[in-house]
């Protein structure tokens, strides 16, 4: 496919970009004490240096009663401006423009680490901080307009382009505009017109300080799923009022609420790409700006689509970069393949953030890192003087990692699978039909094997003496972890099976299933759906409060409500497998010490797996130069798989 | 009262002499730096207590191997020996004895951090994570054995008296020593003991006979089908005796975090029977000490004076007053403000990194940063606080400390506000008020201010009901500067309610029903709208028992409450006493008879019978006082009584800068 917009330069306002990618902003948890920090800096700079035609940094705040999470930049203290610099450097050394996001809270906010008040139009408590707000008065009113205008100060002074105010997800000027939030009766409320006072009044504070020399844009949200919120016709009234100020140079837009609706701003594999293309079309349709187009945009293909089809101006693409900072790069040079796509699986970028650590990415043990010039970083190429051969057991995500970090190295790599396929548990994971974007991350480790020439060999089986006569200097063990069956369960019961049974077709339960989810995660929730489909019965218990407790961590906790509200699927909470007798399950709830019984057809296991360490074991005993990684050390999630694998194939 | 003396008389422990018996236990305070090491924060923070008089100071747990990184602020022993020299420096001088708490957490730590495996005895997955540790392998366990040895002898090197090796909660050692994650077919298994006796032997020929050695040991896993036991526990105290000065008898395992360190649902002294029976079976030249929610100093010298115990640690309470024991020295043992166990804000074992605080002492945790609450005044005002629950009550002991002619009015006829009516939160108002009282300040009941006089000249006539704030005048007018302040601590009341409603419908607000202003039919099911999920839907529902409802949007009941160690506690007492639970539910609308309520995820309406909705919302922020100079409490916002008593203070500490005219 020929591109004809997406590598077309755009203007906004005094500003060029070089092409249509924005890399657009998101928390990044890398801020410390308050300041941008050299990780700031690199993981921008990779973005830049990797092609994207604008960088848009995450949020500064405005003001100190504005400190909704510990690792916040502190925009209105006057030292992050030599932070600002730094990161501003970076990203111009490859002639990218950079702006910041300058922001405040509101009511989307707790006092626990500024120890104020919480500001808001009114004092309705947000869903997810439950704090009530104070109304604010018309001098801290003022105040806020001031602590926009200092941060765009130090925003010009620290080297930025241009400027995002953003007033779509999770801000004070959010609250205004949301009838949701904004019950006031004074001029700042009651009429659309009224709601939009003081993002006016902030554009115009903001355009004073800094001029016509930087950009400044205006992020919307379309739509923000919440009873009594905004939706499209508001947005489309703001774009219109945003435009008319003559002082905004672009607008960007968003969906959701952060702290209401956020599984739909940072949406999973579950939702379906272009969901949110409603909102800068319909914006586009308003007014003249450049409009930026964002939510789930994986591939260039599918963003140079949105440009032909007229829905936006610019492509936000978040994720997409974060996997793979050359994105960009990749694609204008035609190399579309090569692209570490971004899974959608949200498990290291979004579910970090919500858990105060750094950003990170599942399939790109480099993201989060960049800073990291130490000889022990990951990634870090070095050509050995003396290429060692490097034996990889196992093809499954650690193994293939740490084929290619050893094989970037310059080693020559050989990886031995026993299947007839790559990708252990995450083929299988990726098989069931809503969790098919996760087998890109094989898909990914296999493109790059190709590329580094790494020989694969299926359906070899590694022991010891097989290891003696290849002779390899290293060996990389990777394989995996193994079904076992729980005290509870009889080996011989044969109603009994594993989630990955169902998974690979060995077992084919019918009739009444009950799931047993001891793992908290995808496992329980995908194999109840796909039985469910089937026309199964399906139940899944847990020991736990909640079933699948991890899928809020990723925001597929939701959807999957919803998903399996339509199926017929029930989830019963702390109940502790006891016992199976024949066709009887015993259970114990056990915060009342009360038994009770099930009597399924089926009983499918989404517990623990045990390692397969015997190979690195019998290796270590006979003095082999041996390491493990992944399932075989302890099983856990594909993350963990690819940062050991990364780190044994880099340090070989 | 107990008069306190055994309590306060000096303790030896091994060849060290502690001034006194009480001591400040290892707490998590998320005031370490990005290096996990302990920063200026810290020092403050441990300071403040041994200048407090507290005889023996435990740093908070430093782990001692890299492989160990539980939470983000832990510190790493590898990184903290300037941190302990100051500590250590700074406490010797008011003469604390200073120990550095060592520990590994095991299969209970985070990966996160690390991006390394978890490391524990058997691959027993961490209760609420799930995550599945590595089984270690011996170089792994030697590994971290030699750096328990080399975190003491850097601990021991910065100047610390001795040191305190974990096997209690979050705990490599107690994983090692119980049958419930220790399966292990090899000698470290066979032997459960023997990963705690290499570590102690070895600290111990590390650091010398002259420096201490202690442990900490859950003696009560509770978890008898295969944990610690208090049957076993003696016998593994014995068997590690020969290595160690003191011991430190706490419970709790994998299963149990939140009994270890539990909030007021769990009784005062709730290890003294266990604590007892370590102590007789030990050597009386190993000292013990008493654990578990002891926050009064008279239960503690009881079990000093019982043969409980040779020392008590009391560390929530001197979160609460760090001069707990300069306060019993001074025989003023009901000076001391107490811990009410609310857990709320010193549990700081917690993703988003809270720094420790107190809901009673705001300062705790800040002590570096926080002002001088109690300067004297250098301008002496007439205060007229309006309003009596923590806030007013604050705001008035402060600026009566700080010389200020203070007078205060609440409404109703007793003081506390709200916080009153929470059984185990009156200690705290009883001694706001009691203070306020020896401090002078006048306080009246039942009368309402509804107004600063307009008149120049003031209002003759004050009575009970009446409007304005003329008639309370500074008694000693000559002496004070400039006009009167008024300082309002109104409090809230109830909120807008999300929900439409009958007009036969019985809904009643929380508070009103806390307060007893309305009551709720004797039969007929309950229900509570907690859109909160904070303690208090919950205290009230287990009130109601099987006769109430607890209506959430949440998953969970009580959602909020992870952070107090009383989440899974909650949902099992609400269960246990019959409560159901609706989950997932948005109340839509409350007639006479039942309520109609609607499923989050998928919309689907259905009723739920009741006789009364009890009303647990958000509040709002009772109306502005006209001519009011400064707000203080729920009056700004609703929130906690942490937020209460700090814009408390923080209003003592303002009247200097209100116009005099």
């Amino acid at each position: 496919m020929a591109y004809r917009y997406l590598w077309t330069p755009l203007e906004l306002g005094p500003v060029t970009t070089r092409n249509r990618i924005v890399f657009s902003a998101h928390l990044t948890n890398y801020a410390r004490n308050g300041k941008p920090t050299e990780q700031h800096a690199a993981y921008y700079g990779a973005r830049a240096a990797g092609g994207a035609g604008l960088i848009i940094t995450e949020e500064h705040s405005t003001h100190p009663t504005d400190w909704p999470y510990e690792k916040l930049i502190h925009g209105f203290h006057r030292d992050v401006i030599p932070g600002y610099r730094a990161m501003t450097d970076a990203v111009h050394r490859h002639r990218v423009p950079i702006f910041a996001q300058i922001n405040h809270n509101g009511g989307q906010a707790s006092s626990m680490f500024s120890r104020l008040p919480v500001w808001a139009p009114s004092a309705v408590a947000d869903p997810l901080f439950r704090e009530v707000p104070k109304a604010v008065t018309q001098s801290e009113i003022d105040e806020i307009i001031a602590g926009y205008a200092l941060v765009a100060e130090h925003c010009a002074e620290g080297g930025f382009d241009g400027i995002e105010l953003q007033c779509s997800h999770s801000s004070i000027v959010r609250g205004f505009l949301s009838p949701a939030t904004n019950k006031r009766t004074d001029s700042y409320g009651g009429s659309l017109f009224n709601r939009t006072t003081l993002m006016l009044q902030i554009v115009a504070a903001v355009r004073k300080v800094i001029g016509s020399r930087m950009a400044l844009g205006v992020r919307i949200c379309g739509d923000e799923l919440i009873e009594g919120g905004t939706t499209i016709n508001d947005a489309v009234e703001i774009a219109k009022l945003v435009e008319a100020s003559g002082q905004v140079d672009y607008i960007n837009t968003s969906i959701g609420v952060a702290t209401a609706s956020l599984f739909m701003i940072e949406a999973s594999m579950h939702i379906p790409p272009n969901y949110a293309m409603f909102i800068p079309s319909a914006l586009r349709k308003a007014v003249e700006l450049p409009v930026v187009g964002v939510g789930r945009f994986k591939d260039p293909l599918q963003a140079e689509r949105a440009l032909a089809e007229g829905h936006c101006d610019l492509v936000g693409i978040v994720r997409g970069q974060i996997a793979d900072a050359d994105f960009a790069a990749k694609a204008r040079a035609g190399a579309t393949d090569d692209i570490r796509l971004c899974l959608s699986c949200n498990q290291e970028c979004v579910g970090r953030m919500g858990l105060n650590r750094w950003l990170g990415c599942i399939e790109n043990p480099r993201t989060g890192r960049e800073a990291e010039r130490s000889a022990a970083a990951l990634a870090i190429t070095h050509k050995p003087s003396k290429p060692k051969r490097v034996m990889v057991v196992g093809a499954g995500p650690a193994g293939l990692q740490a084929a290619i970090a050893a094989a970037r190295n310059g080693h020559s790599v050989t990886v031995y699978e026993k299947e007839p396929h790559a990708g252990g548990q995450v083929r299988l994971a990726a098989s069931v039909p809503n969790r098919a974007e996760f087998g890109d991350m094989i898909r990914n480790q296999l493109t790059e094997c190709k590329r580094l020439g790494i020989a694969i060999e299926y359906g070899v089986g590694v022991w010891p003496g097989f290891v003696d006569e290849q002779r390899p200097d290293h060996v990389i063990v990777a394989t995996g972890a193994e079904p076992q069956r729980p005290w509870w369960a009889a080996a011989e019961a044969h109603n009994v099976c594993d989630v990955r049974d169902v998974l690979t077709g060995d077992a084919d339960p019918f009739g009444d299933v009950v799931v047993i989810d001891e793992v908290g995660f995808h496992q329980s929730t995908s194999v109840a759906e796909l039985l469910a489909d089937r026309g199964c019965t399906v139940e899944v218990i847990t020991n736990g409060m909640v079933v699948g407790q991890d899928l809020g961590i990723t925001l597929d906790m939701e959807n999957w409500w919803m998903r399996a509200s339509a199926k017929g699927i029930t989830q019963t909470v702390e109940l502790v497998p006891m016992g199976m007798d024949g066709v009887t399950l015993s259970l114990l709830h056990h915060p009342t010490g009360t038994n009770v019984t099930r009597t399924p057809d089926w009983v499918v296991l989404a517990t623990h797996a045990s390692p397969v360490e015997w190979l690195y074991l019998d290796l270590k005993a006979a003095g082999r130069s041996v390491e493990r990684i992944g399932d075989c050390v302890a099983p856990r999630r594909a993350h963990a798989a690819v940062v050991e694998g990364e780190r044994a194939g880099a340090s070989v | 009262m107990i008069c306190v003396v055994r309590l306060l008389e000096p303790l030896t422990i091994g060849t060290a002499t502690a001034p006194n018996r009480v001591m400040f236990g290892p707490i998590v305070t998320n005031l370490a730096d990005d290096d996990r090491a302990f920063t200026a924060r810290h020092l403050a923070f441990y300071r403040a207590r041994s200048a407090g008089g507290c005889g023996i100071i435990v740093t908070e747990e430093a782990s001692v191997h890299p492989s160990d990184w539980p939470y983000e602020r832990a510190p790493l022993a590898a990184n903290c020996p300037a941190g302990w020299k100051a500590i250590a420096d700074a406490c010797h001088r008011d003469g604390s004895l200073v120990i550095a708490a060592l520990g590994h957490s095991g299969g209970q730590g985070s990966s996160a951090y690390s991006q390394s495996p978890l490391l524990a005895p058997s691959r027993v997955a961490e209760v609420n994570t799930r995550e599945v540790p590595k089984s270690m392998e011996v170089d792994d366990i030697r590994a971290v054995i030699a750096g328990f040895v080399a975190a003491a002898r850097t601990a021991i090197a910065a100047g610390c008296d001795g040191v305190e090796i974990n096997a209690g909660q979050h705990s490599l050692v107690r994983q090692f020593l119980s049958g419930l994650t220790n399966h292990r077919g090899d000698e470290w298994g066979s032997d459960r003991l023997k990963f705690a006796a290499e570590i102690l032997s070895g600290v111990r020929a590390a650091i010398g006979a002259d420096r201490v050695v202690g442990l900490r040991l859950s003696c009560d896993e509770l978890a008898p089908w295969a944990g610690i036991t208090p049957e076993m526990a003696p016998e593994i105290a014995v068997a590690l005796a020969a290595h160690i000065d003191y011991l430190t008898v706490v419970r709790g395992s994998i299963y149990t975090v939140e009994k270890t360190r539990p909030d007021f649902h769990e009784p005062p002294g709730f290890n003294i029977d266990l604590c007892r029976s370590i102590r007789s079976s030990l050597d009386p030249s190993i000292v013990v000490f008493l654990q578990g929610s002891v926050v009064d100093s008279g239960q503690a010298e009881w079990a000093v004076n019982g043969g409980v115990c040779d020392g008590v640690e009391m560390t929530r309470a001197q979160l609460a007053d760090p001069q707990l024991v300069a306060k019993l020295r001074a025989g003023h043992a009901e000076r001391i403000r107490p811990c009410i166990r609310c857990n709320q804000t010193c549990q700081a074992r917690d993703a988003r990194n809270p720094i420790i605080t107190c809901v009673v002492e705001p300062s705790t945790g800040h002590e570096s940063s926080d002002p001088d609450w109690y300067l004297s005044t250098h301008h002496r005002r007439d205060v007229l606080v309006i309003g009596g629950g923590p806030a007013g009550l604050e705001a008035a002991r402060v600026a009566a400390v700080k010389g200020h002619c203070v007078q205060l009015v609440e409404a109703a006829d007793h003081v506390g506000g709200n916080a009153a009516y929470i059984a185990n939160v009156t200690p705290f108002t009883d001694w706001l008020a009691a203070e306020v009282n020896r401090l002078g300040v006048s306080v009246t009941l039942g009368a309402r201010v509804d107004a600063r006089p307009m008149a120049t000249k003031p209002a003759l006539t004050t009575s009970a009901r009446a409007g304005a704030a003329g008639g309370f005048t500074c008694a000693d007018a000559a002496k004070v500067e400039g006009r009167q302040i008024l300082l309002q601590a109104t409090g809230s009341v109830r909120g807008a309610r999300p929900f439409t409603s009958d007009e036969h419908a019985n809904i009643a607000d929380i508070a009103d029903v806390r307060s007893g202003v309305v009551t709720i039919p004797e039969d007929g099911p309950v229900l509570l709208f907690d859109p909160i999920g904070g303690p208090i839907a919950v205290a009230m529902a287990e009130h109601f028992g099987s006769r109430a409802s607890l209506l959430t949007q949440d998953q969970i009941s009580g959602n909020e409450l992870s952070r107090s160690g009383d989440l899974a506690p909650a949902n099992a007492r609400l269960q246990q006493a019959g409560v159901r639970i609706e989950r997932r539910t948005i109340l839509r609308h409350v007639a006479a008879d039942h309520v109609v309520v609607e499923d989050r995820f998928t919309g689907g309406q259905r009723n739920i019978p009741c006789v009364a909705l009890i009303d647990c919302g958000f509040r709002l922020p009772a109306p502005p006082i006209p001519g009011a100079d400064i707000a203080a409490g729920d009056c700004v916002a609703p929130r906690t009584i942490l937020e209460a008593v700090l814009e408390g203070r923080r209003a003592a500490n303002s009247l200097d800068t209100v116009p005099a005219n």
